[in-house]
Order: C-alpha cells, then sequence, then structure tokens
C-alpha cells in the first residue's frame, strides 16, 4: 500500500471515527430524551383526555340524577303515566305532552348538550319523547327496541337504581348512534319509572376529539371492543367516514394498541397506526363507555429535529472526511515524491549517468537521505574525474548554491505575500460576520476587535476598544443590576481552565449605558505565545421577544374555556372560540375595547379594586364572578386572570380564563345543603366547621386578627334520652342550638358536630389576645347562663348544663386537629372540674393530659411485664405481737423508678385497667396467703387487701374472689377485705346484698379510712362489717390537736358499741400509741412498727417478732 | 521487515494501555448496577380463629400477584417484600397489627380484612397515617376513605341487583335471613328499601348469632310463611346449618330459592356442594367466568398453589387489588403516598373478572355484576350478567339523604 493511502486510512480512523461515533451515541441519546419526553407528554394529555371526557359525562349524568329527583319529572311520571294508560292520543295526555315540551325545549334544543329525552315507566313503556321519534309509545321490554342500548340502560338503572351510562351504538330510531344517561324515578320511596336523555352527538363529538396540543399531525382516536378486533366509534381524522363503521380484526398489526386499550389496560409507545404510518401514542380505558382511547401524533412530526440533526451531522461528517483526506493525501505526496524521484535518480545513474543527482530539498529525514545518497553518489563520481572536472564540478557547485540562495530569496518573497494575503483574508472574513469577535490577553484586555463588535457595543472605531479592559468596560453589571466582579466574570473563566465557555443568561453595556442579551463563546486561544481569549457574541434581544411571544402562544389556546388577552391597558386583543360561544360575542365585536364590556355590573368596586390591587402586585387573581352575555343573562363564571410580564417585570399582556359554571354552582348549591347541615338542627355538620375553620384560619393568617373555638357539650343529656326517649333529647339538641345561636353574632359559626356537641368558632375578634380572650370568656360565660336556664320540652322540664372548653389561635401556626383537640381538652377539664363550667386551653392541661395518657400505657405494659409488686406493712395488736398485714400495691417503672399509688391508682380507676390491676392484686395476695398457711408461723397472720370501687361493682366480683380463694384453697378468714366509704357508697341495696355474699364466703370486711367520708352511722350499721380502720390524718395529730384527739375517742366507742374491732394506721410514735392504747383500741398499724416492705423483708421482720 | 529494537517494548505499552481502556469501560458500565432496596407491603387476614378458612386463600392471592410482579422486574428494580400478620380473627388485633406495621415495618401499603368489623377498626388507624389499604371483600357500603381502595362490590354491584334479579323472576314475597352484625343488619335495611320501592314485601327477617347451629325452627318458619324467595346474608359456618335443615324440611331450590351474598365457590366446597344446588348467589367472579384473562388466571394460581385449588371472588379481588398497586406504583416512579394515591385514580385492568377500574372519587371498582345458580360439582352457572363494568355507588343513590343517616346511625 502506498504511504500516501495508509496516511488517509490513518487520519480518517484517528480523526474522522471517533468524531463519527460520539456524534452518532449523542444523537441516540437526543432521540431517546426526545421519544421519552413525548411519551410522557403524550401520557399527561391522555390523562387529561380522559378526565375531561369523565366529567363531561359526569355532569351530564348529575343533571339527568338531579332533574329526575326534580318534581317535574316526579310529578310527570305519576300524570302522564295516567294520561298515557287512557290513550296518549286523548287530549288529556296532549295536555301533559305540550306542558313537558316546554319544559325541556330550552333544555334539549338551546344547548346541543341532549338530543332527545325520554320517561320510561316501570314495565318498559316509552311514554314521552321529546323528539317524537319511532320509538315512542313502544316497550322496552318487549318491543322492536328491546336490544338498543335505550333498553339496557332502562335495565340497568330498573335492576340497581343507580344511574347509568349506556354504551355506544347506531340507534334506529335517531338513525345515527347514540348513547343515553338513566336515571331511577324514585316517589315516596316507590320506583316510578325511569327518566333517561340521548346525548347530543355533536357537541359530545368536539369535547371527545378535541386534539388540542397534538401539534399538526395529531389526533384522539376511540374504538370499543367488538368480538376479536375493535370498532372505531367517533370519526378518525384520517377517515371521516370511520364512525361505527370501520372495523379492525385483531390479527392485523396496527391493532394491538387499541386493542390494548379496549382490553382495560393502558401505556404509551411507538407504534403504527390505521394508515399504517408509525406514530407516537398514549391509550387508555375509559371505564364509563367501555372505549378505548389513543391519543397519537405521527412520528414524522415528533422526531422532525432529530432528522434535521442527522441531516446536519452527516453533511459535516463527509466534509471532515474530505477535509481529512486532502490533508492526508498532501502528507504523503512530500513523503512520496521525493522518495520517487529519488528512485528514479538511483535508476539513470545505475544506467550510467553518474553525473545525476537527487533532489535534496525534500524537509527532515527525507533530505538527510537525499544528502547521504548525492555524498555516496559523489564519492563514487568522484574517482572517475580529473582535475578539471574536479574544478568545474566546483564551479558547477558554486553556480548550483548561487541558484539556491536565489531560490530561497524567492521562497521567501512568496511566504511573506502568502502571510500577507491570509492575513488580509482573516481581517475581511472577520469583518464579514455579523456576530461581534474580540480578543482578549491573559490580563483581560483587548487585543482586537472585528467591526460588528465594534457596534454591537455602541462604539466608533476598535482603537477606543484596543488595549482596554473589556469585562470593566462591557460586562460589569449583571442583568439584575447588582456589580458583576470580574474575578467572577464566566467569560475570563476560559483563561484558567483551558475550556470554551458559552453563556446566553448574561448582558453586555453599549458606551451609551443601554445594555443588551447576549450570547458569547469564549475560547482560550494561544496569541504570540500567551494563553488568551476570543470571544463571539452577539445580541440575542430578538430571540428573547421571540421566546416571550411563544410562551404565550404556546398556552393552550383554543380550550372549552373561554379565554381572553388583553394588551398591558386592558385592551382586548384576542380572544378564542369557547369565549365565543359563552359570552356570544364574537371576536370582532370585543377586539379593541375594554373586557368591563362584559361585567354584570352586579359586582361591587371594592371587588374590581380588590382583583386589580391582586393583579398588580401578585400577577394574578383567580375567583368567581358575574358576567353578562350578550343576550344580557348574568351568570357566574370561574376566572383566573393572570399577567404575563416580560423580563424586566413588565406586564405586557393580561391573560384571563374563565368558565361557566352555571351548572356546577346549581349542583353545588344542593350538594352544599344535603351535605353540609345537620338534618336535626339546621346547623353546619362537622364538614362544615371544618371547611369554615381551614378558611378562617387562612384568613387570621393574614389579618393577624384571633379567633377562637368553643366546644360544648349538655351534661345528663344523656340521662334524658334514655329515661324520656330521643323524641325529647332531639327537641332538646335543638333548643340548644337556637339559644346558642341568639347569644353570638350572625358571622359566628354554630356547628353541631353529633351527639350533644356543639362547636362555636368565633372569627376576627380583634388583634391583641389578651382582649379578645376577655371577650370570648363573656361571651361563653354568656352562653353557659343561658344553656343552664330550664328546657321545656313537651310539658317536662329539664335542667342540665354545659361543660365549655375554649381555644384561642391566631394565625395558622396550629393545626385544625390540634385546636379542636384542645378545645375538647378544655372542655373536658370543664367537665372534671364538676360540670357547668368554662375552661380556657392551657399547655399546661396539654401536659398533664399527655403525661397521664403516658402513665396509662406504661401502666398497660406493667401488669405484662411484671413492674408490680405486693408490699406488706405489719399490724400489731396490743402485745406488740404481729396480727396481720395489709398488702400494699407497688409499682417499679423501669424509667421512673418507684411510681407512688397515688399517682397511678387514679388513672387506672379512671381506665378499666384498676380491674385487672385489683384482679392481679388478688391473685397475688391469695398465692401469698397459701404459701403463708403452709408456715407454722405466718399460718396465723390476717391479710389485708385493698378493694377498688370499679371491682366492687362488678356483677360477679363475689364469684370472681371466691374462684381464686378456692383455687389457691386458702382460709377465706384469713383475707380482708378493706373497702373505702366510696366503695360502699352508691346502689345500697347492691352493696349490702355483695357483703352478706362476702360474709357467707367467710372473709373478713374492714372498713378503709374511716371518718373521711360522709356515711351515716345508720347506714354503716346495715353493713356486716368486722372491723373499722381510723384514717391516718386523726391518728397524725392526736396528740396535738384535741378535736381529732375527741374523733378518735369517738371512732373507738362507737366501734365497742357496734361490737367492732378497730384498728389505727399511721402510727409513727410511741405516744401515738400510748394514747390508742389508752383509750381502748388494740390494733395498730404504721411506720413505728415497720414501713410497707417486700414479702422476704417482711416475712423476716414477722419471724423476729414472733420470737 | 526488520522490526526496530523497541518495537516489542512499544507494543507491550500499547497493549496494557488498550486493557486500561477496556477495564476502564467495563468499570463504567457496571459501576452504575445497583441493588435496591425491598419494598415492603403488609398483608393482615386471620389465619386463626373463626374467619381463618375464609382468608387464608386471600394471602395465597396476593402471594400470587406480588411473585408474578417480582418476576416481571419488580418495581423498577426493586422486590417487593410481603410481611404477613394473623389477625386472629380479631379487629382490635388486627388494628394493632396494621399499627405496627405502619410504623414499625415501615409498609407502603396493607392489604386484608374480611369482616366490616375488621375494616371499622382499621380505618381511623389507616387514616391516622394517611396510609394506604386494599379491602378485597364485597360489604354493606356507607362507607369511603381516600385512603382505602374497595376492591369488593359496593351494594349496587352485588345485593340491589341480586334482590332486583330475584323479585323479577321469583315473585314479590322475600324472607331475609342473616347473621347478627353490621354487614347483614345494613345489608338488610337496604334490601327491605329496594322491596319497598320494586313493590316487593319482606314477609320477616330474622338474625342469629354469628356462627348459629340451630336453624331448624327458622327453616320451620320459612317453610310456614312460604316466601317467594330468601334472601340470604348468613356469614360463615351458620350456612353449612341453615342448608342442611332446609335439606332435612325438605325445601327444595326449586320450591323456595335462597339468594346468598357471602357463599362463593371456596364455601361451597366446604360445606358439600349437593346442599345448595340450584339455589343462587351473587358476586362480580366465579371461577366459571369465560374469558382468557380468568383461565390463565386459574392456570396461574394451581400452578404455584396445586391443582386442586379452588378460586372465587374475594381472592380474585385480593389479587386484583395488588395488581393495581404495583401498576400505579410503576407508573408513579417514586414511593411519595399521595403521588400514588393520585395515580391510583387512573388505574384500569384487564382482571379475571373483566376490565376493573378504579373510581378516583369514591375510591371502589368499577366491575360486573353476576347472579349464579350453583351447580352438583361446586361450580356455578351463571344465569345473569350486566354485560360491562357498573359503576360503583358506596351511597345508594334510591335511598334519600335523611333514610341513609337512619342506616348508618347518623355517620354517613
Amino acid at each position: 500500500m502506498k504511504i500516501a493511502t495508509r496516511l488517509l486510512l490513518l487520519f480518517v480512523l484517528v480523526s474522522v471515527l471517533p468524531l463519527a461515533l460520539f456524534s452518532y451515541f449523542n444523537l441516540q441519546g437526543d432521540e431517546a430524551t426526545l421519544r421519552a419526553e413525548t411519551m410522557e407528554r403524550l401520557s399527561g394529555l391522555a390523562d387529561k383526555k380522559v378526565v375531561q371526557i369523565r366529567s363531561y359525562l359526569g355532569e351530564r349524568e348529575r343533571e339527568v340524577s338531579i332533574r329526575a329527583r326534580g318534581p317535574e319529572v316526579m310529578g310527570a311520571a305519576i300524570t302522564m303515566q295516567k294520561a298515557y294508560a287512557a290513550g296518549w292520543r286523548n287530549a288529556a295526555y296532549a295536555v301533559e305532552d305540550a306542558g313537558m315540551h316546554r319544559y325541556f325545549a330550552r333544555y334539549v334544543e338551546e344547548t346541543g348538550l341532549f338530543y332527545d329525552v325520554f320517561l320510561i315507566t316501570p314495565q318498559g313503556e316509552i311514554i314521552y319523547t321529546q323528539k317524537h321519534e319511532a320509538d315512542f309509545a313502544t316497550n322496552l321490554l318487549a318491543g322492536p327496541y328491546r336490544e338498543t342500548q335505550l333498553a339496557w340502560a332502562f335495565r340497568a338503572a330498573r335492576m340497581t337504581l343507580e344511574p347509568v351510562i349506556s354504551g355506544y351504538e347506531q340507534y334506529a330510531p335517531s338513525q345515527s348512534p347514540a348513547l343515553f344517561i338513566a336515571a331511577p324515578i324514585m316517589v315516596d320511596g316507590q320506583f316510578k319509572g325511569v327518566f333517561a336523555v340521548q346525548l347530543g352527538n355533536e357537541l359530545f363529538y368536539r369535547v371527545a376529539t378535541d386534539a388540542t396540543g397534538l401539534g399538526l399531525s395529531g389526533e384522539v382516536a376511540f374504538a370499543k371492543r367488538d368480538g376479536d378486533g375493535v370498532l372505531y366509534t367517533l370519526p378518525l381524522r384520517y377517515r371521516p367516514d370511520a364512525a361505527m363503521k370501520f372495523r379492525v380484526a385483531q390479527q392485523e398489526s396496527t391493532l394491538v394498541q387499541m386493542f390494548a386499550a379496549v382490553s382495560g389496560e393502558s401505556g404509551a409507545g411507538e407504534r403504527t397506526d390505521y394508515r399504517g404510518k408509525p406514530i407516537v401514542a398514549a391509550w387508555r380505558y375509559l371505564s364509563e363507555l367501555d372505549w378505548g382511547m389513543m391519543v397519537k401524533m405521527d412520528a414524522d412530526e415528533v422526531f422532525v429535529p432529530v432528522n434535521q440533526q442527522r441531516t446536519l451531522l452527516l453533511e459535516v461528517l463527509l466534509g471532515l472526511l474530505l477535509l481529512a483526506g486532502l490533508i492526508a493525501y498532501y502528507f504523503g505526496r512530500q513523503i512520496s515524491v521525493p522518495l520517487e524521484m529519488l528512485a528514479q535518480t538511483a535508476d539513470e545513474m545505475a544506467d550510467g549517468d553518474l553525473g545525476k543527482r537527487a533532489d535534496v530539498s525534500a524537509p527532515g529525514e527525507l533530505g538527510l537521505f537525499a544528502r547521504a545518497f548525492n555524498r555516496m553518489a559523489g564519492k563514487l563520481h568522484e574517482s572517475y574525474r580529473t582535475l578539471e572536472e574536479r574544478i568545474e564540478q566546483r564551479t558547477s557547485e558554486l553556480n548550483a548554491s548561487n541558484e539556491e540562495l536565489q531560490q530561497e530569496v524567492v521562497e521567501r518573497e512568496m511566504i511573506e505575500q502568502s502571510l500577507q494575503q491570509s492575513s488580509d483574508r482573516i481581517t475581511t472574513l472577520m469583518n464579514s460576520v455579523v456576530e461581534g469577535i474580540y480578543g482578549v490577553d491573559k490580563q483581560g484586555n483587548c487585543t482586537f476587535i472585528n467591526i460588528a463588535g465594534v457596534r454591537l457595543l455602541g462604539y466608533q472605531e476598535e482603537g477606543e476598544l484596543l488595549g482596554r479592559h473589556m469585562h470593566d468596560l462591557i460586562h460589569h453589571t449583571r442583568p439584575d443590576g447588582s456589580h458583576y466582579p470580574s474575578a467572577e466574570c464566566r467569560l475570563y473563566r476560559c483563561l484558567q481552565t483551558r475550556e470554551n465557555v458559552h453563556v446566553d443568561d448574561e448582558w453586555f453595556w453599549r458606551k451609551d449605558g443601554s445594555s443588551f442579551p447576549v450570547d458569547y463563546w469564549s475560547r482560550p486561544t494561544m496569541l504570540d505565545g500567551e494563553w488568551g481569549a476570543v470571544v463571539t457574541f452577539f445580541d440575542i434581544t430578538e430571540r428573547k421577544v421571540i421566546n416571550d411571544k411563544m410562551r404565550v402562544a404556546a398556552a393552550t389556546f383554543e380550550t372549552h374555556e373561554g379565554i381572553l388577552i388583553t394588551d398591558a391597558q386592558a385592551n382586548i386583543v384576542r380572544v378564542n372560540r369557547a369565549f365565543e360561544e359563552i359570552t356570544g360575542y364574537s371576536a370582532g365585536e370585543v377586539l379593541g375595547r375594554n373586557p368591563r364590556m362584559l361585567s354584570s355590573g352586579r359586582q361591587s368596586k371594592e371587588f374590581y379594586a380588590e382583583m386589580w390591587r391582586a393583579l398588580l402586585e401578585e400577577g394574578g387573581w383567580s375567583g368567581e364572578i358575574l358576567d353578562r352575555r350578550k343576550n344580557g343573562e348574568i351568570y357566574p363564571k370561574w376566572l383566573t386572570i393572570s399577567a404575563v410580564k416580560n423580563e424586566q417585570g413588565k406586564v405586557t399582556e393580561y391573560v384571563a380564563i374563565f368558565s361557566d359554571i352555571t351548572a356546577r354552582k346549581r349542583a353545588e348549591e344542593e350538594i352544599r345543603s344535603l351535605a353540609f347541615f345537620d338534618a336535626l338542627t339546621g346547623l353546619p355538620n362537622r364538614r362544615f366547621l371544618l371547611d369554615r375553620f381551614h378558611l378562617a384560619l387562612s384568613q387570621s393568617a393574614r389579618s393577624h386578627h384571633c379567633g377562637a373555638l368553643l366546644f360544648l357539650d349538655m351534661d345528663k343529656f344523656k340521662i334524658l334520652n334514655d329515661t324520656q326517649g330521643h323524641d325529647y333529647g332531639d327537641l332538646m339538641l335543638i333548643e340548644v342550638g337556637r339559644r346558642i345561636r341568639e347569644c353570638v353574632r350572625e358571622t359566628d359559626t354554630v356547628a353541631r358536630l353529633g351527639g350533644d356537641e356543639f362547636v362555636v368558632l368565633f372569627e376576627e375578634i380583634g388583634a391583641n389576645m389578651q382582649e379578645a380572650s376577655k371577650k370570648i370568656a363573656l361571651i361563653a360565660e354568656k352562653v353557659r347562663a343561658v344553656l343552664s336556664e330550664p328546657y321545656a320540652l313537651k310539658g317536662y322540664e329539664f335542667r342540665s348544663s354545659p361543660s365549655i372548653g375554649v381555644s384561642m389561635y391566631r394565625g395558622n401556626a396550629e393545626s385544625v386537629d390540634i385546636l379542636m383537640k384542645q378545645a375538647d381538652m378544655a372542655m373536658y377539664q370543664a367537665k372534671d372540674a364538676g360540670r357547668n363550667a368554662v375552661r380556657f386551653f392551657d399547655p399546661l392541661m396539654q401536659q398533664a393530659v399527655e403525661a397521664r395518657a403516658e402513665l396509662e400505657t406504661d401502666l398497660r405494659g406493667a401488669l405484662h411485664n411484671h413492674e408490680l409488686q405486693l408490699h406488706y406493712q405489719i399490724q400489731m395488736d396490743s402485745d406488740s405481737r404481729p396480727i396481720g398485714a395489709e398488702a400494699l400495691i407497688r409499682w417499679m417503672h423501669p424509667r421512673r423508678g418507684m411510681v407512688p399509688p397515688l399517682q397511678f391508682i387514679p388513672v387506672a380507676e379512671e381506665s378499666a385497667l384498676i380491674l385487672d390491676i385489683g384482679h392481679w392484686v388478688f391473685e397475688d395476695a391469695c398465692r401469698q396467703l397459701a404459701e403463708w398457711q403452709q408456715d407454722e408461723q405466718m399460718c396465723h397472720l390476717v391479710l389485708a387487701v385493698n378493694v377498688s370501687a370499679h371491682q366492687f361493682r362488678l356483677r360477679d366480683f363475689v364469684e370472681r374472689l371466691e374462684a381464686v380463694i378456692a383455687r389457691y384453697d386458702i382460709v377465706p378468714a384469713h383475707l380482708k377485705l378493706e373497702l373505702t366509704e366510696s366503695v360502699v357508697l352508691g346502689d345500697v341495696a347492691d352493696v349490702v346484698v355483695k357483703m352478706h355474699a362476702l360474709k357467707a364466703l367467710g372473709v373478713r370486711l374492714s372498713l378503709d379510712d374511716f371518718g373521711t367520708g360522709y356515711s351515716s352511722l345508720a347506714y354503716l350499721k346495715q353493713l356486716p362489717l368486722d372491723q373499722i380502720k381510723i384514717d391516718q390524718s386523726f391518728v397524725r395529730d392526736v396528740i396535738t390537736d384535741p378535736n381529732d384527739a375527741v374523733m378518735v375517742k369517738a371512732i373507738i366507742d362507737m366501734a365497742q358499741n357496734f361490737r367492732l374491732n378497730v384498728i389505727a394506721e399511721g402510727v409513727e410514735t410511741e405516744a401515738q400509741l400510748a394514747f390508742l392504747k389508752q383509750n381502748g383500741c388494740m390494733a395498730y398499724q404504721g411506720y413505728l412498727f415497720s414501713k410497707p416492705v417486700p414479702v422476704g423483708e417482711f416475712e423476716a421482720l414477722a419471724r423476729r417478732l414472733f420470737e | 521487515m526488520k522490526r526496530s529494537p523497541n518495537g516489542g517494548r512499544v507494543n507491550l505499552v500499547l497493549s496494557a494501555m488498550l486493557a486500561a481502556v477496556l477495564l476502564y469501560f467495563l468499570w463504567l458500565f457496571f459501576g452504575h448496577i445497583e441493588t435496591k432496596p425491598n419494598i415492603k407491603i403488609g398483608v393482615l387476614h386471620s389465619l386463626t380463629g373463626t374467619m381463618a378458612a375464609s382468608e387464608t386463600p386471600l394471602v395465597d392471592a396476593v402471594r400470587l400477584a406480588v411473585e408474578e410482579a417480582n418476576q416481571s422486574g419488580g418495581i423498577d428494580g426493586a422486590q417487593i417484600e410481603m410481611i404477613v400478620a394473623d389477625c386472629r380473627s380479631d379487629a382490635n388485633y388486627c388494628a394493632q397489627q396494621a399499627e405496627k406495621l405502619i410504623t414499625q415495618d415501615k409498609v407502603q401499603a396493607l392489604f386484608g380484612c374480611w369482616t366490616s368489623a375488621c375494616r371499622k377498626a382499621l380505618k381511623p388507624v389507616v387514616e391516622k397515617h394517611h396510609h394506604l389499604l386494599f379491602y378485597p371483600v364485597q360489604y354493606e357500603g356507607f362507607e369511603q376513605s381516600p385512603d382505602i381502595i374497595y376492591t369488593g362490590a359496593a351494594p349496587n354491584q352485588q345485593i340491589i341487583p341480586m334482590v332486583a334479579w330475584a323479585l323479577q323472576n321469583h315473585g314479590k314475597r322475600a324472607y331475609l335471613i342473616g347473621s347478627d352484625y353490621i354487614f347483614p343488619r345494613t345489608a338488610n335495611r337496604i334490601v327491605k328499601k329496594l322491596l319497598q320501592a320494586q313493590g316487593g314485601q319482606a314477609v320477616a327477617e330474622h338474625y342469629v348469632p354469628l356462627g348459629e347451629q340451630k336453624l331448624d325452627a327458622v327453616v320451620r318458619d320459612i317453610a310456614a310463611k312460604h316466601p317467594d324467595f330468601v334472601v340470604n346474608t348468613l356469614n360463615g359456618d351458620s350456612n353449612q346449618y341453615f342448608f342442611s335443615a332446609l335439606k332435612k324440611a325438605g325445601i327444595r331450590a326449586t320450591d323456595i330459592p335462597v339468594f346468598s351474598t357471602s357463599i362463593a365457590e371456596a364455601e361451597l366446597l366446604a360445606m358439600g356442594p349437593d346442599l345448595m344446588t340450584g339455589h343462587y348467589a351473587g358476586w362480580n367472579y366465579f371461577q366459571s367466568v369465560d374469558s382468557d384473562e380468568n383461565r390463565e388466571f386459574i392456570a396461574r394460581f394451581r400452578h404455584r398453589f396445586g391443582q386442586d385449588k379452588v378460586l372465587d371472588d374475594p381472592m380474585e379481588a385480593a389479587y386484583v387489588g395488588v395488581r393495581l398497586w404495583v401498576n400505579a406504583l410503576r407508573e408513579a416512579e417514586t414511593l411519595d403516598m399521595t403521588t400514588l394515591k393520585i395515580l391510583l385514580g387512573q388505574q384500569t385492568l384487564a382482571a379475571p373478572e373483566g376490565i376493573v377500574a378504579i373510581d378516583a372519587a369514591t375510591r371502589h371498582l368499577w366491575k360486573q355484576v353476576r347472579i349464579a345458580r350453583a351447580r352438583a360439582d361446586g361450580q356455578f352457572d351463571i344465569v345473569w350478567q350486566s354485560g360491562r363494568s357498573m359503576a360503583p355507588a358506596p351511597f345508594p343513590f334510591f335511598i334519600p339523604y335523611e333514610e341513609r343517616i337512619a342506616i348508618t346511625g347518623g355517620a354517613p
């Protein structure tokens, strides 16, 4: 292979191939990104489309449901049926028919939403249609149209008593495809027929096939399943006659995606469509219609950018290939031509021409080689030469060297000339481009600049710029007006990194101080042996402007929402088709005018002022507004106005988007009244309140005004309900609601949460929290007083009072949930405080509640984890002998250490845990007692166990105890139950019966804490007690307080009179012991003898005392 | 050609560089593969206690869907891991387990419950954490939660059309019998309204405790009143005793057909199919549904769990729930619950029962409705079907708002 060829290949391999590969992968990457983005966009559009169709059908279905419940249709179901039964050609029917026709005329003929209306009897007889087509007076169960979708809808509505949407099929009486919506007519809970409508196809097509956002080639296609294929249901863009006619069988490959869609699957991908053209598509299943839907665009259109790029790349590569080939060929020739000449010379010499010499002008090694060749040839020649020849040779050599010199001079001149030419060319080139080009040295000073650059920067000639520091001159300030230090200049960054820099979001400043957005490249360049940079830039003001415009245009303009665009002075510049449909004005009538012309005049000046304020300050406004149509009709619409701003933040356009919400408003009203009010009292319900409360919180965040939430419930309400029945309860609730309403302002929200729980929400009660609290306190007190007045309920007088909790708020720092909880908590605090009270929430309250909740959780675990144990405190007789012990519960908490019973017993009592704990205590005490009964010394001891009121009130308390005693087989007489007065107070009969039952078991009974309660002696006398325990509060001061001394004496006397045993607890000093002994109390318990101790210690102590 | 003296060394250096470049590319390629952590789901069914027989097969249905998802690439490469908790037929215990699965195990979704009591206990837990529950069994309606997807039937998708069909085909006099708990009582309130609406009449309404075995007295009453048909909302073992008693009393399906809401293939197999032959049940799915999707579903299930296995409606609904969840999660490309819930509202699926779609507003499914007559071989012959998926209506349209409140005790 020739050297030139090899070099050529090498060049191509080294320079062009990697470039080609790199570009190829890059292009692949771009294509993949574009593909992914397109899929995403199409999927998004498909989802939007589904929602659009669903909401369109949903709205129609709601309209039908509401009409089916309306008095006109319900009435007609009865009267028409009668008239029809008498013969529909009769006058009676004609009157009915005319009435109905008038009623539905506007509904059907003007809106285009519906094509026809039907009234069907429960037996399937069509007794009314608006259009009087062939289906009128036929039967849908037996008649000619029993296989139609109308018949299906009728049967489904009859079967489920729900509104239904039918399938879409050719409907013979209308000679077109049709979709029906049917709803059952219920009169007094009886099924009286079906109200059905036939959807207007035109409008439905428009909604369904609207291809906004799908480019030039996009379309939305619909099909339904048809055996093993699909049938296109609506006209296709490229086959307008396709509706209900164009069927594709499953085996055809173009079907795959549509078949997936009608089978209930969704997805996106690249496929071919019914024309066989490659497309990009997303497909969905529409459950309302049982249809598949495909949103698609031609792949050609989607991939235009990539294809363009591919062509460009190919062209560039070809150019590079050609260039590289030429260069390689040139260098190859440089090497191969001298070699060929050398070979020729050698050949000629070999042929005898010894005078022949090689050309030595070739550069580098080839020159050396030629010279060496020549020397060798010279040496060879020399030996054949004579002296003259030598002289001649010298002469000729001199000549030759002269010529060489001359040649060199000529060559140098040529080089200089070509250098001058190329420099001129560069200058011409630089000055002919429209981009500015300038060079900077490493200090950032200008080394050269082309004419375009000078002009763009607003200078006259390059001299003004040469040598100046370019950053400080033209690049000193950022677009936002802040100073741009040259140390941060991105343009200079290439001087350090030696990498090209491209920036398109900065500004250059002209000589006259104005500025322009710029797109520049800065490339590191070696100039005169030093690194500098060459900067290419151009003004992109125009590009920005175009981008701005594009943004506006890109907003989907032709939607179902009306769009109106004005310039900054609020003159209408553009409207869309929906605008014309909704307002009735054509574009020509409104262009150039102020949107004020649309206003209804029903809105206040302040309303518009607020709208403009929002527009100017926040750049947008949205809300409901009443406007007037061209025909004078006033209608509500939902309006969103946005200000379009340019980069300087100046408003260039206002875009207003709105939709007609007449129908929605009507439906909303209905739903609101259903969903937001309590049926009994007519007050707002929880949902309404929460809604309102959310609003109130955000309102408060804006106004910084305080608000308050008041929770209340009525004490004893349950009793009223239980004793007098729900009628009375309901009356009372109505009365409560009425009384609360009278105490509060019109603007305050009074709601009923359910049961007897009411909530009042006060808004805007001033900016000062303290004053607001005072106000609320006054109002709450008023409410409390009013609600405490007696209630006259159907002649029955009932007294009750509220417990009221209040939480205050300002701003939306606390959530609705938390504030409700706080008020609730405060209400329970009020209850705890004895009811008929008002309490404000304070954080300490919350802490206490939380601490209590935590304790309760731990306590539940405590039983499981064996953290509870019994300690025993010894009881002595007057001879200092142990007679028994009291079992006292202790809780060893793994974190808190020992928790005193006073802390956790009340918690347990509230949560019914006390039952579990009490049961455990019995078990453990009896187990211990059983153990002691095996012991010679300990078997004499009587063990006292405390019983809680909850436990005692259990229906099967006695049976349970009996079971435990039996299980451990203990002598019952050694078990003593200590009952507090709170235990024995209550249902007297029940208490007495239970205590006798306990006595019958053989268990002993002791009355604990005697003297602290209110039990009367007469009552005590009925109880079969064995013992009375003198409370430690009396014992403590028996020496120092004469009152207590008298009290103790009295108790002991009384006990002796009743023949009851007496024991004193809390005995701590010898003096107390002496006093008790002297007055006849013969048993004692207290720290004087021992504190409560674990069982081991207790046994040791008892044994010591026995000996 | 002679080689230059250092040609060998140059070649060595070149090979070394080439090898280095290759290694670099290998590193680039494999360096990007990483293993993702598993995505956990909680499955809450009773594996012990009175509901165990009904609920255990549902765990298999969920397992099948999970395994299929994992075999087809998981969720963007991550595998789904099932954590199965035994609810012990105790609603409150089940709620505790749900709390634990959410807070400790950090599951992404819960699948479970059978009885309405269980669902009512779980609802506050799931809602408190804004979590996600898939509930697979037909129920009494009057409920809707942003955090629950109900894949079983709403009243208008089972009991209402079933009773309407009975009224059209068998006569106007209905006898209502059910177990004594929330579902039968609420369902019968709806049924009574329906009877009133369609000109029917409830000749008697009778409840027995769950698990009641002595049904002879009720059957005697049925024989005495001789209704046109019976609406049976009995649940669990009582059904077997009920149908035995009917048989003993000589009441045949042709005399007084019984329409049941809670007897599917599994229950039929358990009590012996001949007891119920000729009587009716209403469901969305029967094993005998004739479609490719169903045949493949049955084949896959039996391949995995044994050829003798029977499939029924709640199993299919449990399976469909997981499939919907997996599809939505794959689409979401994130574990963010809010995104997932929005996407769930857009899911449709070619399910064994036919096409199902989640109704974004009610969080229930569009489902086919089917009524079928029991055969002697334990399968059902479908006698009526809606033909296409029906929209779910958890709050029946034909019951006026005030009466709904009365039915649900003031809590709509």
